[in-house]
C-alpha cells in the first residue's frame, strides 16, 4: 500500500463544466484534486489499511483524576475470548524517553505511556489486544483497576489551584501602563473567560503499527510526519530512517494530530511485543482525554482611553490551565499587544496546574482567546464612549506593529473593515442595545477583528517530469482538508508549464522529501515555495536539454530560452518547432527529469535539515528582519436572540479577510468559512463540563459536547481583501486556516450585547445566561 | 459490548416468548439498545430481533383516532399526511427528534422505551452509583453536573430526565399503548422514579408494545410541538411543550387545552394545572403567561438546571400563543 | 427462527451495493464494523460509534440509517448501499457527488461519505425544498471542518438536477 496517488485527469467530472484552463494556475479556483477519491469512498485514511494478521487494541483509562494505581487485575481479561495481550505499566516493554517538539532532549530516560501515578481522569492505565475489535472492547471492560485516590485540582476555579506559575516569556511591557491607566479620563476593566474546548475532528485519533525486523511502519493521521517519525524512532531506539509514517488523508486535525501520543506508543509497543500489526483507535470519549483541547483561559483587560476614544493604556493579565505533569502556554496577549495603537502596555500571564491531560493546540491557539478579551473590551469601551464600535477600531488603528515598532509587511485590515461593513450594511445599525427586533427575536449586530501571525519555516519537494509529459510532485507534507494536494498541483503546473490535470501530487509518506509541521498556517507558504523552487529547477533542466542536447529539435535554433506552456515547448518567437514535453524527452532519450527544491538557507547541514523537519525550533519569527507579518480579518455578525428563551442563533455573517495572495480562492474560502463556523461553536455551544467531585469531563461525546450542526449555520459571505505579500512567502500568501476563527466569538458576544443589552464575558453564551 | 446470542423472531408470539426469557431484550430500531450495550449499560444475553416481523408498522389515521403499529418508523409517522393534518404536534415532535437517520431506524414502540441521557447513567465504568442501573447504589447525578436533569417528578433516588419528544405529544392527547392483553394510557405507562427508578415503564415480562392509539380531537388537530434547545437541531430539549388548543365559536374563548412538557421531568409531563387555569378563559397573552407558570408547580432544581424552571413556562406560553395566532 | 448459542459466530449473507457477501461474525458486530473491518468497505466512516455524528450513514432498503447502531445480523435480507455503490458502474458520479465536488462541500473528507449518503436520501425524501429544510434535514451529519454552507449549496444544486 503506498500513499495517495491520484491522476485527477481521469476523475474530473461535472466540475469541469464550470471550470476553465486558468483554474489550474496558482490563484485559480481548481476543484480539489483529492475530491474524487473522497466523494466515492475510495480515499483510504491512515488506519483503514487492511493488513494480514491485524490485531486490535483498546485502551483502559483511569477513572480517578489524581492518585496512584494500587493494583490492576487482568486475569479476567487475559482469559477472555480472543485476547492476545494485556498491557499494564508492569508488562509493557521498555520505551525510551523522546525529545520534545522543540528538540529539547528527554528529561526521563524511559517513557511510560501507561501510568502508575494518575494525574487526570481518562489517563491510560492498561491496554488489551485481541483478535477482533469486539473481543478487545469486551475484554478491556474486564480489567479491574484499584486506586489510592488523592484530592484533585479540578479546574481554574478550584480553591486549591492558586495563582499559578508566572511565565516571564509572556510578559510584554512598554510605556507606563499602570500610571497611564490611572490618569485616563475613561477606564474600563473586565474579566473574560473561555472554557475547555475540544478539536473534535470527525476522524478519531488512532493508528496501525507494524514492525518488520527493526523497521516500523505507522499508518496514523498526522499533521507532522517527520516530527512524529522522530518520536517513534527515539522511543524504540531505531534510526529515524527506519520509521515510516503514512498518512495519505487526515480526517481533520485542527492542531490535535501533530504529535505521537501515549496510545501511539502503546500500539507500536504491542505490535513489537506480539510480532503482529496492531490497530488502535481511540473511542470518541477517549478523544476528550487522551490529548488536550484548548486550555480554559481567564483574562482581565483594562483599558484607559481619552474622550476622543484614543487608547492611552492597556493592562492585560491572563491565566491558562495546564497539566500537573505537562506545560502548555496559551499566549493570551498575542492579539492584545498588536491590534491597537497604544503608548502604554503591560501584559503578564500565569499558568495554573490542574488535573487534566496537558492542553494542546486548537485552531489559533493564543490568538483565539486573546481576541475574545481585547475585541470584547474594545466594544465595551466604544459603548461607554458612545462611539460606533467600528469607528472605535479605526480611531485606534495601529499603523505599525506597536509591540516591535516595525512596519507591517501588509495589513489590509482597514480595507477589511470597509469591505465587510459595506457588504453587511453596517451603516444601518442603530447604536442602542435592544433597538432592533423582529417579533420575539431581538436582533444584534456585532463586529470584531482578528489576526494571526505568518509563521515561516523551510520545506523540500521533488518535482519530476515524466516520459509521458506528466509531472509528479512528492513531499512528506500532508492534506487534512486545507487543499495541499491541489495547490501544489497548481504550483507545479504553472511553474513547469503543463495543465494541472497532468500533475500528480503525492503526499503523506515520510519517505518523500521532508516537510515540517502542518500547523500555524505555515504549510501552504512553505510548500508552494519548495515546489516552486523544485519545479523551476526541473523546468531549467528541461529547457537546458532542449537547447543543448544535439538530438533535440531545438538544438539548431541556438535559442537562449524556450517557452513551455500547456505541456508544449516552443521558441519564444514561435518560429521553431512545437513539440510536447513527452516528445522532447523522447527525442533526447530521457525517461524523466528530476529536481529537488528546498527553501533552506544556503549551506545548511544535514543536521540543520533534520532539526528543521523534525522540530519547530527553526521556525522563523514573524517579526524577523524589517517587517511584522500577519494575516488580518474583520467579522460582521448578526444574531437573533429569542427574548423568551435566550437562545442565540447566528443569522448572518460577512467576513473580510487578508491572507495575502490566495493560491486557490475556492479552497481558501472554504477554510475561512470553516474557521468562522468553529468560532460560532466556541461562542455559543462548546464547553467541556467537569464534574467537580470526580475531576472528570462528563460531556465527553458528540451528543453532549455540542458542535454546530448544519442547522446552526447561516450563509456565510467571505471577502478576500489580501494583496500579495512577498515578505511573508515565496509566492505572496499569508496564513489562511487559523485566521478566520479569531474574532468570531467576540463579534458574536458584541452582537448579543447589541441585541439584548447583556454583556456575556464567559463563553459559551448559552441560554441560561440570557434568560 | 458483551457478546450475546441473536434470535430473529418470526411472529409476535415467538418474540414475546423469547423476550420473556431471563436476559433477553427486544431489538427494534436499535438506537437505544445498541447504543447502551456499547456503553456497558445494557448487557443482554439474548437479543430478540423483531424488525423482520410483518404487519406491525402500519399507520392508520382518520378524524376519530390514529393507530400506529409499534414498528412504524418515527420518520414515516412524522411524514404521514394524516398525522400531519390531524395530529400536527405528533408529527412535529417526531421530526424534531434525533436526526433523519435515527428517525428512519427508530420505531415508535421502541421510542417509548428510550432511556434517559443522564451522563452518569450512561457511564458505568466511571460512575458506579446509579439507582436506575443498580438499585440501591446511589445517585451520582445529585451534586454533580445537572444542567440536563429533571426539575419535575424527581426523587431522592433519581433526577434523570426523560428525553423523548413523541411521548410528550402522546400524553397531551391521551394516547394509549397496546401491550397485547393490556392497554394503558401512555401517561400511566411511564412511571416516576420514586424509590424504584430502575422501573421506568409499566411493562411486564412477556409483554411487548404492539401499537399506539391516539384519539382524535379538535385540540389535537390544532396542536404544535415547540422544542427549545442550545443547538437548532439534533439535540435533546432544554424544554419543550406539546400543546393543543380548541377555541369556542367566538374564536377567543378556550374550550379545550392540552399541555405536556418535555425536557424538564422524569417522564413525559402533563401540565393539567395550566389546562384547567385557562379553560373557559379568553385567550390573551398575559393570562397565558400567568397560567403557564403553573406548569412548574412542585419543581425542584439541582443548581445548573434551575434555568428550566424559568424556561419551561415560557415555552408553554409561546406554544399556546402560537396556536392562538393561527386561525 | 434463528437461534445461536452464545459466543459463537453466525453466518450472514449481506447484499451490499448489489453484491452478495458472505461472512461469519459474532451477533454483536455492527454493520459499520462489518463493512470496515471485514469487507474492506472503508468508505463508510466511524466518527463516534454512538449515533451522534452521522459519519456512518448508509442506505438500508433505500433509507438512510446509521451503520454504527445497526447490527449486521439485523440487515440480512435487506438491500444495503454504501458510498462505494453510489457512482455508476462506469464510474459516473451521482448528481450529489458531482455537486459536492463542484461546491467544495468538504475539506478533510471524513464526514463526506455520510454527508453524501444523507444528501441523496434527503433529496429522495423530498426534504430539500428550501435551504432551511436542507439545513434541518442534513443536521444529523456533523462536519467539523465547517463545510455546511457549501453542503447546502451542493444539495440545493443536486436537488434541482435530480428534479429536471
Amino acid at each position: 500500500m503506498t500513499a495517495h496517488n491520484i491522476r485527477h485527469a481521469n476523475t474530473r467530472h461535472a466540475d469541469s463544466r464550470h471550470g476553465d484552463a486558468s483554474d489550474g494556475a496558482v490563484g485559480g479556483r481548481l476543484s480539489r484534486v483529492d475530491g474524487p477519491a473522497k466523494i466515492t469512498g475510495a480515499a483510504k485514511y491512515a488506519f483503514e489499511q487492511q493488513l494480514d494478521g491485524l490485531a486490535h487494541a483498546v485502551m483502559v483509562e483511569a477513572t480517578i483524576a489524581a492518585g496512584t494505581v494500587r493494583a490492576i487485575d487482568t486475569r479476567a481479561a487475559e482469559t477472555a475470548p480472543g485476547v492476545l495481550l494485556v498491557l499494564t505499566p508492569d508488562t509493557i516493554m521498555e520505551i525510551k524517553g523522546a525529545s520534545d517538539w522543540l528538540g529539547n532532549p528527554p528529561t526521563q530516560k524511559t517513557y511510560s505511556p501507561l501510568a502508575r501515578t494518575v494525574t487526570y481522569s481518562g489517563q491510560h492505565i492498561a491496554a488489551v489486544v485481541a483478535e477482533t475489535f469486539e473481543q478487545a472492547v469486551a475484554a478491556a471492560a474486564l480489567v479491574e483497576v484499584s486506586y489510592d485516590e488523592t484530592p484533585a485540582i479540578v479546574d481554574l476555579s478550584d480553591p486549591k489551584a492558586g495563582d499559578g506559575i508566572p511565565i516571564d516569556a509572556m510578559t510584554k511591557e512598554w510605556g507606563d501602563a499602570e500610571a497611564a491607566f490611572a490618569a485616563a479620563p475613561l477606564r474600563i476593566c473586565a474579566a473574560y473567560n473561555t472554557q475547555r474546548e475540544y478539536q473534535a475532528a470527525m476522524e478519531p485519533h488512532g493508528l496501525i503499527a507494524r514492525w518488520q525486523g527493526e523497521e516500523l511502519t505507522i499508518w496514523e493521521p498526522s499533521q507532522w510526519l517527520d516530527g512524529m517519525a522522530r518520536t517513534y524512532a527515539e522511543w524504540f531506539g531505531v534510526p529515524f530512517e527506519n520509521v515510516r509514517l503514512v498518512s495519505p488523508y487526515i480526517g481533520g486535525g485542527f492542531g490535535s494530530k501533530a504529535l505521537a501520543l501515549a496510545h501511539s506508543a502503546v500500539a507500536a509497543a504491542s505490535a513489537k511485543m506480539l510480532g503482529r500489526p496492531v490497530k488502535l483507535v481511540l473511542t470518541r470519549p477517549q478523544n476528550f482525554t487522551s490529548y488536550g483541547g484548548r486550555a480554559a483561559t481567564r483574562q482581565t483587560v483594562t483599558i484607559g482611553a481619552g474622550r476622543d476614544g484614543k487608547i492611552q493604556s492597556i493592562v492585560h493579565r491572563g491565566v491558562n490551565e495546564t497539566a500537573i505533569d505537562g506545560m502548555w502556554v496559551e499566549p493570551l496577549a498575542s492579539v492584545t499587544s498588536i491590534m491597537y495603537a497604544t503608548p502604554n502596555f503591560s501584559s503578564k500571564q500565569n499558568v495554573v496546574r490542574v488535573n487534566t491531560v496537558v492542553p494542546g493546540a486548537k485552531r489559533a491557539p493564543g490568538e483565539n482567546p486573546s481576541a475574545f478579551g481585547i475585541e470584547s473590551a474594545i466594544d465595551e469601551l466604544a459603548h461607554e464612549l458612545g462611539i460606533d464600535p467600528l469607528e472605535m477600531r479605526l480611531i485606534n488603528y495601529a499603523e505599525e506593529d506597536p509591540e516591535v515598532n516595525k512596519p507591517w509587511s501588509t495589513r489590509q485590515l482597514r480595507e477589511a473593515f470597509a469591505a465587510g461593513a459595506e457588504r453587511f450594511g453596517w451603516a444601518r445599525r442603530t447604536p442602542k442595545p435592544r433597538s432592533m427586533r423582529d417579533g420575539k427575536q431581538l436582533i444584534g449586530w456585532g463586529v470584531a477583528a482578528g489576526t494571526y501571525p505568518v509563521r515561516r519555516a523551510y520545506g523540500e519537494a521533488v518535482v519530476r517530469i515524466l516520459a509521458d509529459g506528466s509531472v509528479e510532485v512528492e513531499s512528506s507534507s500532508i492534506d487534512m482538508g486545507q487543499g495541499t494536494y491541489t495547490i501544489l498541483a497548481q504550483t507545479a503546473a504553472e511553474t513547469v508549464g503543463v495543465p494541472a490535470d497532468d500533475v500528480v501530487v503525492k503526499l503523506g509518506d515520510s519517505r518523500y522529501p521532508r516537510a515540517g509541521v502542518a500547523g500555524g498556517s505555515r504549510l501552504a507558504g512553505v510548500m508552494t515555495g519548495a515546489v516552486y523552487k523544485a519545479a523551476t529547477s526541473a523546468l531549467d533542466q528541461l529547457v537546458g536539454l532542449a537547447i543543448s542536447d544535439p538530438r533535440s529539435p531545438f538544438h539548431a535554433l541556438q535559442a537562449n530560452t524556450l517557452v513551455v506552456a500547456n505541456g508544449r515547448i516552443t521558441a519564444p518567437r514561435g518560429d521553431g518547432p512545437d513539440v510536447s514535453v513527452a516528445e522532447l524527452l523522447a527525442s533526447v532519450g530521457r525517461d524523466r527529469i528530476e529536481a529537488t527544491g528546498d527553501t533552506m538557507p544556503a549551506n545548511s547541514t544535514a543536521e540543520d535539515r533534520y532539526k528543521n523537519y523534525t522540530t519547530i525550533a527553526t521556525s522563523v519569527p514573524h517579526t524577523e528582519g524589517d517587517y511584522s507579518r500577519h494575516s488580518w480579518c474583520a467579522h460582521f455578525i448578526e444574531v437573533r436572540v429569542d427574548e423568551d428563551f435566550g437562545t442565540v442563533r447566528v443569522s448572518r455573517v460577512v467576513s473580510a479577510l487578508d491572507s495575502g495572495r490566495l493560491y486557490n480562492p475556492k479552497l481558501a474560502e472554504s477554510q475561512w468559512k470553516g474557521g468562522i463556523i468553529m468560532g460560532i461553536g466556541q461562542a455559543l455551544l462548546e464547553e467541556g463540563i467537569v464534574d467537580r467531585r470526580h475531576g472528570r469531563i462528563v460531556n465527553n461525546n458528540l451528543a453532549d459536547y455540542l458542535v454546530p450542526t448544519n442547522a446552526d449555520i447561516p450563509d456565510i459571505e467571505v471577502i478576500s481583501v489580501g494583496i500579495p505579500d512577498l515578505h511573508s512567502s515565496v509566492l505572496g500568501g499569508k496564513g489562511v486556516g487559523e485566521l478566520a476563527i479569531v474574532g468570531v466569538a467576540p463579534a458574536i458576544a458584541n452582537a448579543v450585547f447589541h441585541a439584548t443589552g447583556k454583556r456575556v464575558r464567559d463563553l459559551p453564551i448559552t441560554l441560561e445566561k440570557l434568560i | 459490548m458483551r457478546d450475546f446470542s441473536y434470535v430473529r423472531a418470526d411472529s409476535i408470539e415467538a418474540a414475546r416468548k423469547a423476550a420473556a426469557l431471563p436476559g433477553a431484550m427486544l431489538l427494534a430500531g436499535g438506537t437505544t439498545l445498541v447504543d447502551l450495550a456499547k456503553c456497558g449499560v445494557a448487557q443482554p444475553e439474548t437479543v430478540v430481533d423483531i424488525t423482520h416481523l410483518k404487519g406491525l408498522d402500519t399507520i392508520s389515521v382518520d378524524a376519530t383516532h390514529a393507530t400506529l403499529g409499534a414498528l412504524a418508523k418515527m420518520s414515516h409517522v412524522a411524514d404521514h399526511a394524516g398525522i400531519k393534518s390531524h395530529f400536527p404536534a405528533v408529527s412535529e415532535a417526531l421530526w424534531q427528534a434525533a436526526s433523519a437517520q435515527l428517525r428512519n431506524m427508530a420505531t415508535v414502540g421502541g421510542n417509548l422505551m428510550q432511556r434517559t441521557r443522564c451522563p452518569y447513567f450512561r457511564d458505568p465504568s466511571n460512575f458506579s452509583a446509579c439507582n436506575k442501573r443498580e438499585p440501591g447504589s446511589g445517585c451520582s447525578a445529585i451534586g454533580g453536573v445537572t444542567r440536563g436533569h429533571a426539575v419535575l417528578g424527581t426523587s431522592r433516588a433519581c433526577i434523570a430526565m426523560y428525553p423523548g419528544d413523541l411521548a410528550t405529544a402522546l400524553v397531551a392527547f391521551d394516547a394509549t399503548v397496546h401491550l397485547g392483553q393490556r392497554v394503558l394510557k401512555v401517561d400511566d405507562f411511564f412511571l416516576q422514579p420514586g424509590d424504584t427508578p430502575e422501573r421506568e415503564h409499566d411493562i411486564r415480562a412477556g409483554e411487548m408494545i404492539t401499537a399506539i392509539e391516539i384519539p382524535g380531537s379538535a385540540a389535537a388537530r390544532r396542536s404544535t410541538y415547540l422544542k427549545v434547545r442550545d443547538r437548532q437541531s439534533y439535540e435533546f430539549a432544554a424544554a419543550s411543550a406539546a400543546v393543543g388548543l380548541e377555541l369556542e365559536t367566538d374564536g377567543r374563548t378556550i374550550r379545550d387545552l392540552r399541555v405536556a412538557l418535555g425536557g424538564v421531568a422524569t417522564k413525559p409531563w402533563r401540565a393539567r394545572a395550566v389546562e384547567e387555569a385557562l379553560k373557559g378563559k379568553v385567550l390573551d397573552e398575559d393570562a397565558v403567561r400567568k397560567a403557564s407558570g403553573l406548569a412548574m408547580e412542585g419543581a425542584v432544581d439541582h443548581g445548573a438546571n434551575h434555568y428550566k424552571i424559568e424556561l419551561a413556562p415560557r415555552v408553554v406560553a409561546r406554544a399556546i400563543l402560537k396556536l392562538g395566532e393561527t386561525a | 427462527m434463528i437461534d445461536q448459542t452464545k459466543s459463537t459466530t453466525i453466518p450472514l449473507h449481506l447484499t451490499i451495493n448489489g453484491h452478495r457477501h458472505e461472512l461469519e461474525v459474532e451477533p454483536r458486530v455492527t454493520l459499520l464494523d462489518a463493512l470496515r473491518d471485514r469487507l474492506d468497505l472503508t468508505g463508510t466512516k466511524k466518527g463516534c460509534d454512538h449515533g451522534q455524528c452521522g459519519a456512518c450513514t448508509v442506505h438500508v432498503d433505500g433509507e438512510r440509517v446509521l451503520a454504527c447502531l445497526t447490527l449486521a445480523a439485523q440487515v440480512e435480507g435487506r438491500s444495503i448501499t454504501t458510498i462505494e455503490g453510489l457512482a455508476g458502474a462506469d464510474g459516473t458520479l451521482s448528481a450529489v457527488q458531482a455537486a459536492f465536488l463542484e461546491q467544495d462541500a468538504f475539506q478533510c473528507g471524513y464526514c463526506t461519505p455520510g454527508q453524501i449518503m444523507s444528501a441523496v436520501a434527503c433529496i429522495r425524501e423530498g426534504h430539500a425544498g428550501s435551504d432551511e429544510e436542507i439545513r434541518e434535514y442534513m443536521a444529523g451529519n456533523l462536519c467539523r471542518c465547517g463545510a455546511y454552507p457549501n453542503i447546502v449549496a451542493a444539495v440545493r444544486q443536486a436537488a434541482l438536477e435530480v428534479a429536471s
